[in-house]
């Protein structure tokens, strides 16, 4: 364990070393669970019916947690939720997928942003349970997609963000764009970024970098 | 003066530094969502933590009975404040009284007071929390400190607080004015004011209110704390402590542990803008991981995120002045928001003799205080303090040229004393550059208030100010680099907060290295002892400096090695198989012969002569360099010395059917004195001035006069500017290279945020005041329309 603890950082990373990062935090979500763990008391279980006999023992007045199969980055995952659980609550301490942000909880700032079917949401105010059966992009997603790779080049190159906390947020938003508007105006770019906030005044950035990286991915990188 | 004392510091030519979309050393880290905050860690067995926080703006626990938030299923631990541990968390090292930790007093709404509940995970703990039994006393409170200050106004503050001794930041109390009710006095006295009014043509009065400001942290803040068996120092059980972000050491402190055993990987910090204070929730984790033996989490929620950045100010003034605009006395009469017990005075009730008027020649100047205890909420340590404040001073400028009809730039410059001293009859070179460049972008024309509509029907007003660009003179730095395998290594322990430090450091070490920027490796380590922080872009400029000695010394170790290889050459390796070695071209040289240039060691006096640094020696070098640079110009004579510094204007229009405004343009011609990152730079400006238009247009904290409770605490109706909202910001940048620190650096901080540049320029449009935030409604009302 104390080795363990004294590792070094390893965030300083080249683009490519990112991409292989994001593309690893997806491969570690396991695609179906063996541990079935009472977020009540604690105590784990190897099956979901033991989870369930549990509930009813132990626990009879509570809700009994639910399994569901989310499709996040292409790929099936089985996850416990509880019902009232957000999906931003789902990403971050389900599937260790840390890069839809919790800045205001209020679907009103844009941070924990991902794309379900083809549209960009708010993930701190998406229940988890309504997203079965949906396609939902992450920031990992996208970070680990080549054909993203001018986008998340451009923002690095133009400061698109300085803390950079809202930045996963903006992107994801940008990517949704870009998606359906491959060649977005200025305009376009600040309508489509209005709900994003950003503390540190990096606005202009998006657009200089969405602007620069948009042809690029139109023509396929 | 300039960068004269260090190395290099008269560079004539610039292959790195200045550069611009050099992407940063954690950007993609950052962009992709891999960066992980305090808020974000998650752990194995990890539990959750919530501290009660207080419904009611001014009360006391009386009492708590657990029983029933104990029996919930999940609810591992309660803490009280009554509890041994958290009493002794309270105790000041050095003695003397303190407020214990956590006690049984709340005086703001939301205040963390009296019980943390640990339970399995979040929602048992907010259900534990319902189930607390609390006996509340509910105390009388002031939110509207002109209210409380009246001599009927309930005292809100147990006197035992007024006995906690001042902290560092706190102002100057005024000798012959003891504390009375809420309110306490102080008092700067520079000069003969009678004489100042006597010698004056003309005076005039006013009234500024300073808008309080949140401070609001992007990532609300929190930490997950465990402890583990640790082998390596002294053994026993170490800590690892996430989301103490550049605050480690001091929270092992409170527990008693030495540096070395105290973990912390993560180096993310959301942009706190000088909130640099450490919120409970932040230190309390280590406490309760012990109690609990596992894993806890303790975070913030946005709505308990909602400190200032800036306390609310009344201000009064009366300035006198000569026909020329020379301004002669200045009586300021503030009435500051003092908070609630603990809150920061820094920057607001703490700024009385360097603050407002230190770049005036005028040397007659009174500041009186009262200073209101207040249930209004805390500030943390903030420094948002001079820029916001200064603006007493750009109020006292364009008020005098309204009454002279005169340009207030003319204004500025009568009363802009000299580089040396307030006697100083020179301009100021990098004010004068400044002024010039501005008034061509802007094309500035003074106009008189309320006589210039515009083709489209709103009414036009224009708006300057002016202030330094201060470098925070006050850091040590101690630097290491390496020359490891053949690479240079810059070891450091970040932090990363969002001011691209670190890049501009390895930005320094390339340019004095003859590398390129991505050829020096970054190594984050939070046992390393260089951090280059300072404020702002001060990060970039003291911090260089210190950087910039020490990859000169690195340079000198490395030419050194560089000639002893060449004139003893190690035997060749197992590898070479008998092949012949070539001779080194610097045999028989001197290491001053050398120089380093394009990534090689080359000959001086025949750069053709070169060897690529990977291969001109062996050796792994390292350098240390532990100082500072000279002390910032202004700081020597508190404010009375000049160097570098800026120009800002604004432009809006004012529809007068709506009262809408719209900024029509931010224009800022700013002299850091050397350019050290473009690229960050230019995004430093932009971020003040949407804190300006924020602070001036949109964001207000409301409260509920009856119960004392914040209504805005949200991102909803707490209004910040997105990206529909802000309007353009035209920059220039002019390198005088005036300043002491690195290359004649200065950096920027924030010493372009200000409270009344949007609001002037509104007077100048309609000619009537409007307090920030100036909302339509409140323009409307201004001019008579509502
Ligand atoms: S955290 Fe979801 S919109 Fe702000
Ligand atoms: S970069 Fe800090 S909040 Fe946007």
């Amino acid at each position: 364990m104390a080795n363990e603890e004294r590792s070094r950082t390893d965030v300083a990373l080249s683009h490519e070393a990112a991409q292989v990062k994001s593309a690893e935090a997806i491969r570690a979500i396991p695609s179906v669970l063996t541990e079935f763990r009472c977020p009540t008391c604690g105590k784990v279980f190897g099956s979901y019916a033991n989870l369930q006999y549990h509930y009813a023992d132990e626990h009879p007045e509570f809700v009994v947690p639910e399994t569901i199969v989310l499709h996040i980055n292409g790929k099936d995952c089985e996850v416990l939720v509880e019902p009232h659980w957000t999906l931003q609550r789902t990403l971050q301490f389900r599937l260790d997928l840390t890069g839809a942000k919790h800045m205001c909880g209020k679907g009103a700032c844009g941070s924990c942003t991902v794309i379900i079917d083809g549209r960009a949401v708010l993930s701190c105010i998406t229940l988890a349970v309504e997203c079965v059966g949906k396609s939902i992009t992450t920031i990992e997603g996208i970070a680990a997609n080549p054909k993203w790779k001018p986008l998340v080049d451009a923002y690095c190159k133009w400061d698109a963000m300085q803390c950079g906390y809202c930045t996963p947020g903006f992107l994801v938003t940008a990517k949704a764009l870009l998606d359906k508007n491959p060649d977005p105006s200025e305009d376009e770019i600040r309508e489509a970024l209005s709900g994003n906030i950003c503390i540190c005044g990096t606005y202009p950035r998006h657009t200089t970098a969405i602007l620069e990286a948009a042809p690029q991915i139109a023509a396929g990188g | 003066m300039a960068d004269l004392a260090g190395v290099n510091g008269q560079r004539e030519h610039f292959r790195v530094v200045g550069k611009p979309n050099l992407p940063g050393i954690l950007s993609y880290s950052l962009a992709t969502g891999i960066a992980k905050f305090g808020i974000d860690y998650v752990v194995p067995n990890m539990l959750e933590a919530r501290f009660l926080r207080s419904p009611y703006a001014n009360a006391r626990v009386v009492s708590v009975d657990t029983t029933r938030a104990r029996a919930i299923p999940g609810v591992v631990d309660i803490v009280t404040w009554e509890d041994e541990d958290i009493k002794k968390l309270g105790q000041s090292p050095f003695g003397g009284k303190s407020r214990p930790y956590l006690d049984n007093i709340a005086d703001y709404e939301g205040a963390e007071v009296g019980v943390i509940v640990i339970a399995e995970n979040e929602d048992i703990c907010e259900e534990a929390l319902r189930q607390l039994d609390v006996e509340w006393e509910i105390l009388p409170h002031v939110v509207d400190i002109l209210e409380g200050r009246k001599p009927d106004a309930p005292v809100i503050r147990p006197p035992e607080f007024n006995e906690i001794p001042p902290g560092m930041f706190d102002p100057r109390p005024d000798p012959n004015h003891p504390k009375k009710g809420n309110v306490s006095f102080a008092i700067t006295i520079d000069g003969d004011i009678e004489e100042g009014f006597a010698e004056a043509d003309q005076v005039i009065e006013y009234e500024l209110k300073l808008p309080a400001f949140a401070s609001h942290i992007p990532n609300p803040p929190g930490s997950v704390a465990w402890w583990f068996d640790d082998p390596y120092y002294g053994g026993g059980k170490s800590l690892h402590i996430e989301g103490a972000v550049q605050r480690r050491e001091s929270v092992g402190s409170m527990y008693g542990l030495p540096p070395e055993k105290t973990v912390q990987v993560g180096l993310f910090q959301g942009g706190k803008y000088c909130d640099w204070g450490m919120r409970k929730s932040q230190e309390i984790t280590p406490l309760l991981a012990k109690r609990a033996g596992r894993p806890v989490r303790c975070v913030n929620s946005r709505e308990e995120t909602f400190d200032f950045l800036m306390k609310e100010r009344y201000m009064y003034l009366k300035v006198g002045f000569k026909n020329n605009g020379l301004i002669t006395a200045i009586d300021d009469f503030s009435i500051s928001d003092g908070g609630s017990q603990g809150s920061s005075s820094f920057g607001t009730a703490n700024d009385q003799g360097y603050g407002p008027y230190y770049t005036f020649r005028c040397k007659n100047i009174r500041q009186t205080m009262e200073i209101v205890d207040s249930n209004r909420g805390k500030m943390y340590l903030s420094g948002q303090h001079c820029p916001f404040n200064w603006d007493a001073g750009t109020m006292a400028i364009y008020l005098i040229a309204e009454k002279l009809g005169k340009d207030p730039i003319d204004i500025a410059k009568v009363n802009l004393h000299g580089p040396d001293s307030q006697d100083d009859p020179r301009p100021v070179p990098s004010f004068e550059a400044c002024l010039e460049e501005g008034k061509k972008l802007m094309d500035w024309k003074w106009h008189p208030a309320g006589t210039k509509r515009l083709p489209d029907g709103r009414m036009h007003g224009a708006s300057f100010r002016y202030q330094i660009c201060p470098r925070h003179a006050f850091s040590g730095y101690d630097v290491k680099l390496e020359l490891r395998n053949g690479e240079v290594h810059l070891p450091t322990q970040g932090p990363c907060t969002g001011i691209y430090a670190v890049e501009a450091n390895a930005m320094v070490v390339a340019e004095e290295l003859g590398l390129e920027y991505e050829d020096i490796k970054v190594d984050f380590d939070y046992r390393e002892k260089f951090t280059p922080v300072g404020g702002g872009s001060d990060g970039t400029t003291a911090s260089a400096w210190a950087t910039k000695e020490c990859a000169n010394i690195l340079k000198q170790k490395i030419l050194e090695a560089v000639i002893e290889e060449a004139n003893n050459p190690p035997p060749p390796s197992m590898f070479s198989f008998g092949m012949p070695q070539e001779p080194s071209p610097f045999k028989g040289l001197k290491p001053e012969d050398l120089d380093m240039a394009d990534g090689k060691v080359i000959v001086k006096a025949d750069p053709s002569k070169g060897v690529p640094l990977k291969q001109a020696t062996r050796k792994n070098i390292f350098a240390t360099y532990s100082g500072r640079p000279p002390a910032a110009i202004w700081s020597l004579g508190m404010g009375k010395m000049l160097d570098t510094m800026n120009t800002a204007y604004c432009e809006v229009a004012v529809d007068t059917e709506t009262g809408e405004v719209e900024i029509l343009r931010f224009v800022v011609v700013a002299d850091p004195g050397k350019v050290m990152r473009l690229t960050s730079l230019e995004s430093q400006i932009d971020q003040v001035m949407y804190f300006s238009q924020g602070c001036q247009l949109m964001e207000e904290y409301v409260y509920d006069e009856r119960t004392g409770v914040k209504l805005t605490n949200n991102m909803i109706d707490y209004k910040k500017p997105t990206m529909l909202d802000v309007p353009p910001v035209e920059r220039k940048f002019l390198e005088t290279r005036a300043g002491n620190a690195a290359y004649g650096a200065s950096g920027i901080s924030h010493s372009l945020a200000n409270t009344h540049m949007v609001i002037i320029a509104i007077h100048n449009a309609i000619g009537v005041w409007v307090d920030p935030p100036a909302t339509p409604d409140k323009i409307l009302k201004a001019l008579g329309k509502a």
